[in-house]
């Protein structure tokens, strides 16, 4: 008998103890937001390169921006005061909005226009040069484009600055319109390049956040509406999404399960001491993160709540099969062997997830296990001394004699199994679609009409493609721009014969230090140049002092020491220059973007002939390899899992007869959850081959307590109430994710669903013997 | 930035609202011509480069103000331009200044100075202290120093003596 004092003491102390551990949680554990936790880890050095350009490449930080909804003066006075506000934020590396900005080159640095500008490859600065250039400069004077060279004229009569500009605007730049880009819709355009990583939920937030207020703030703003698009504005989309979601999910489930109990069990106590172990389960797999890893992802958070829809089963079966003039603690020994064995085949359900290496479902195993051991050991030891003495017999429920009579009359039909088998092979076999999702891009939850939208802004703005990068090795970065350097004229050959629409190479932006050195050495001295500029302007208009601080500039980028690629990254186009020029152990990488690939096979032929020190990068075909490899991965570490759970049940039951009836209808099962994925036209992805390993880890559940011989009716009838309730309560948590907009957790969510649902029907099938007569 | 002025000879050509075509014979070569909105300069043997008027509002400026001058559009003078008049039918003299503030930011007035039925000289003064000269008409053959004086110039308009 126990005391009431011992009761309270026990709930006293478990309440303690989560309290202790709901603390220790909060302040040790970190919530991470990298989406890359969800993807396979890389291999190959290819690989690797990917995840890195995916989060912090030189595309990744580019926020496309479209300004539309005002008359078109206006909406280019919207373009220039955004990019100046934007100009002035640290967030923001550079903005560009085809205004020709002077500031592209650094005031310290317009020396070196000399060095960086073509225009000494091919040309020398002497009298004829000088006369010609000149020449030219009076007739512009007197044309339209006078206003744009007045500023320019007198430092800079060969107009190396404008050469520059256009060398670094995109290679395929909108139309221009009031002197800023403008889209073929008549929207403002402008390109913003954010200084955090594309995949970096905050910073990108506030970057977008800063973005948005600056718009607001100019004067003129009134009903002008700004667009933004790119992998930044995505992230912070897909988080918030994710976060909005497992939110949704979560209320709606917890509700949802405690109106399930209360029907079943009619005892606000039971309902609210029932929930004891999944709470503690829940605290001990946050701690056992915070332990194990120091930070958790939010979408493993939000997939926690699976545990809710796994561990809840072993409150429930002790509430259930609580009997008159029995203990509780009685109640639950008699329980134990199959409720251990149950606890133990969705441990090992869930190490497939711990197998498939991929970061964020590890995490989630760790927190599941950790959650279920904790759930179903404080069930075992802690609930039932602190359960109130009185209580309903679940037997007794009305309409469960008539629901377990009606069970045992439903036909069992020995072919029945026979003949699922083989409609179910049928259907794989011709089911439509490919068999395996290896596009990575599925699984993202960005819907489809924003995809689409991006990809025409990024069209119009001639940003790069986010699929192709040319990838060029060498020892060390000034190789690398040399070896740029020697491709150059074959891209550009590969261009106009129409492969693609356009490279950008990093010696695009800064030439080698070899480059630089032959263009100073064919600059002249200041008396030469002195006579030659007389000579030149001698029958032009021009003033005689004019060009005193072209004769300067000159006369200074003869002395100056070549631009290295770590000074030019400190000048605003320094990020775009380090973002292509990536150290590795074993040397320098530059990346190159190419923009409307057409002819892939072209490049890949050219970079053949380079004799690998180029090589064509294709992210897509490198993201689905990976997924592939992985797969083979998971497909072993599951047949793993499977055949554990096998010898599990054999061991358990100590019968092969036995063993029989309760994996019959687990494999069936399993089969017809493919069958109807397949014959719905879903390609399976890793995050479907996993749910099917838990949904057959829960399903054993149903099968073992089925096939059990109990003493009569009366159990049996209480075992039928235990399941349902379980069944309601896991198809609750899962079908609820089946309905989210996240592919993952859907997948997830309708494989369980589904794999529930099956093994019910299936094991009351198969699995019961009869039952003993009332 | 020029110790004298630059002078050039040629003709125009004025096709219609928006279109004008201006040829440059002397000192060289240079055909440029307008279409709607945008404009292409041809010089000599190089090839031909087109710009959007947006880029060139001096110019968009000037044809707005030509073209309802020619079609005597007093509407769409009124509409673009501010305007006020002086002088005679003999010799008058028209003045517009821009209502647009993007073309005001570039030029402060166009004054146009006529004779009965044909204006003959057309002034833009911009804003950054330039002024372009445009002679049509009787006045396109006169005879002009190397370095005419303002004053010169101004007169020559009027249709004054010097």
């Amino acid at each position: 008998m126990r005391t009431r004092r011992a009761v309270l003491t026990v709930l006293i102390v478990w309440l303690l103890a989560l309290a202790v551990l709901a603390l220790l949680a909060i302040q040790h554990l970190r919530i991470s937001t990298d989406l890359r936790s969800f993807m396979p880890p890389p291999q190959t050095a290819d690989q690797k390169l990917l995840m890195d350009q995916i989060g912090e490449g030189p595309g990744s930080r580019l926020l496309l921006l479209a300004i539309a909804g005002a008359p078109e003066t206006t909406l280019a006075e919207l373009s220039r005061g955004l990019a100046n506000a934007l100009h002035k934020d640290a967030r923001f590396e550079q903005v560009v909005n085809g205004a020709f900005d002077a500031s592209a080159l650094d005031e310290q640095l317009l020396p070196y226009r000399y060095l960086l500008s073509p225009t000494l490859d091919t040309h020398t600065l002497d009298a004829a040069y000088l006369g010609e250039q000149l020449q030219q400069r009076v007739e512009d004077l007197a044309s339209p484009a006078a206003a744009l060279l007045k500023p320019l004229l007198a430092r800079d009569p060969t107009l190396e600055v404008l050469a520059l500009a256009e060398r670094w605007s995109p290679p395929k730049p909108p139309a221009m319109r009031d002197g800023v880009w403008f889209s073929s819709a008549g929207e403002a355009l402008l390109l913003a390049e954010t200084r955090g990583a594309g995949f970096d939920p905050a910073a990108q937030g506030a970057a977008i956040d800063a973005l948005e207020a600056a718009f607001h703030a100019l004067p003129n703003a009134g009903t002008a509406t700004l667009t933004v698009s790119g992998p930044g504005y995505f992230t912070v989309l897909i988080n918030a999404k994710t976060r909005s979601e497992a939110d949704r999910i979560g209320a709606v489930s917890t509700i949802g399960f405690i109106v399930l109990l209360l029907l079943a069990y009619r005892s606000v106590p039971a309902l609210l001491l029932a929930g004891l172990p999944v709470v503690s389960g829940g605290l001990a797999g946050i701690a056992a993160l915070a332990l194990a890893f120091g930070s958790a992802h939010g979408i493993t958070l939000a997939f926690g709540f699976t545990l809710l829809g796994v561990a809840q089963e072993y409150p429930i079966r002790l509430l259930s099969h609580r009997r008159a003039g029995e203990d509780a603690l009685t109640s639950v020994r008699a329980l134990w062997p199959l409720l251990a064995t149950a606890i133990a085949s969705a441990a090992i359900a869930y190490l497939a997830f711990f197998a498939s290496g991929v970061g964020g479902l590890q995490q989630l195993a760790v927190f599941t296990i950790a959650g279920l051991v904790v759930a179903g050991l404080s069930t075992r030891y802690l609930l039932p001394r602190v359960l109130p003495a009185r209580f309903r017999d679940a037997a007794a429920t009305p309409g469960l004699a008539a629901a377990t009579r009606f069970l045992d009359r439903v036909p069992r039909p020995r072919w029945l199994p026979w003949l699922l088998l083989v409609v179910s092979l049928v259907v794989l076999w011709r089911a439509p679609g490919p068999l395996w999702e290896n596009d990575l891009a599925a699984l993202t939850p960005v819907p489809q009409d924003l995809l689409l939208r991006d990809a025409k802004l990024r069209g119009e703005l001639g940003a790069p493609d986010v699929r192709y990068l040319l990838v060029l090795q060498a020892p060390d970065a000034d190789a690398v721009l040399a070896l740029s350097e020697s491709l150059a004229p074959q891209l550009d050959g590969l261009v106009k014969a129409g492969a693609l629409d356009a490279v950008e190479l990093p010696s695009r932006y800064l030439p080698s230090a070899a480059t630089q050195r032959a263009r100073q050495a064919k600059l002249p001295g200041r008396a030469a140049l002195a006579i030659a500029l007389a000579d030149a302007s001698r029958d032009l208009p021009f003033r005689a002092d004019l060009f005193a601080p072209f004769l300067d500039d000159v006369e200074r980028a003869r002395s100056l020491t070549p631009l290295s690629a770590a000074v030019f990254a400190r000048s605003p186009l320094g990020a775009r220059l380090a973002s292509m020029l990536v150290q590795r152990d074993d040397g320098w990488l530059g990346l190159a973007t190419l923009s409307g690939v057409r002819d892939a096979d072209a490049l890949a032929a050219f970079t053949a002939s380079t004799q690998g020190r180029a090589r064509l990068l294709d992210l897509k075909a490198a993201s689905e390899s990976l997924v592939v490899a992985y797969r083979e991965r998971i497909l072993r570490a599951l047949g793993l899992a499977l055949v554990l759970l096998a010898v599990t049940v054999v061991v358990a039951l100590r019968s092969w007869r036995r063993a029989l009836h309760v994996l019959a209808p687990m494999s069936l099962a399993t089969l017809l959850v493919l069958v109807v994925e397949r014959a719905s036209g879903i390609s399976l992805s890793l995050f479907h081959l996993v749910a099917l390993t838990l949904a057959a880890g829960l399903g054993l559940h149903y099968a073992l307590f089925f096939e059990r011989p109990v003493a009569d009716a009366a159990e049996a009838r209480r075992t039928l109430h235990a399941t349902l309730v379980c069944v309601i309560s896991a198809l609750l948590v899962f079908g609820l994710q089946a309905l989210s907009s996240l592919p993952v957790l859907r997948a997830i969510g309708l494989t369980v669903a589904l794999g529930v649902g099956f093994h019910f029907c299936l094991s009351i099938l198969m699995a019961r013997e009869g039952s003993a007569k009332d | 930035m020029l110790d004298r002025p630059l002078i050039l000879h040629g003709e125009l050509e004025y096709s219609g609202p928006g279109k004008l075509g201006k040829r440059v014979d002397m000192p060289y070569k240079e055909q440029t011509t307008i279409t709607d909105s945008s404009a292409s300069v041809q010089r000599g043997d190089r090839p031909p480069r087109t710009f959007s008027l947006a880029q060139a509002p001096e110019l968009e400026g000037f044809l707005r103000g030509f073209s309802a001058l020619l079609a005597g559009d007093a509407a769409t003078l009124q509409r673009d331009f501010d305007l006020s008049a002086s002088g005679s039918a003999a010799h008058w003299q028209l003045q517009l200044k821009p209502r647009d503030e993007r073309l005001a930011r570039r030029i402060t007035a166009i004054e146009v100075d006529g004779a009965q039925n044909t204006p003959r000289c057309f002034r833009t003064h911009e804003a950054d202290g330039d002024l372009g000269i445009l002679l049509v008409d009787t006045l396109a053959d006169t005879k002009l120093t190397t370095r005419p004086s303002p004053a010169q110039l101004d007169a020559l308009c009027r249709g004054v003596a010097p």
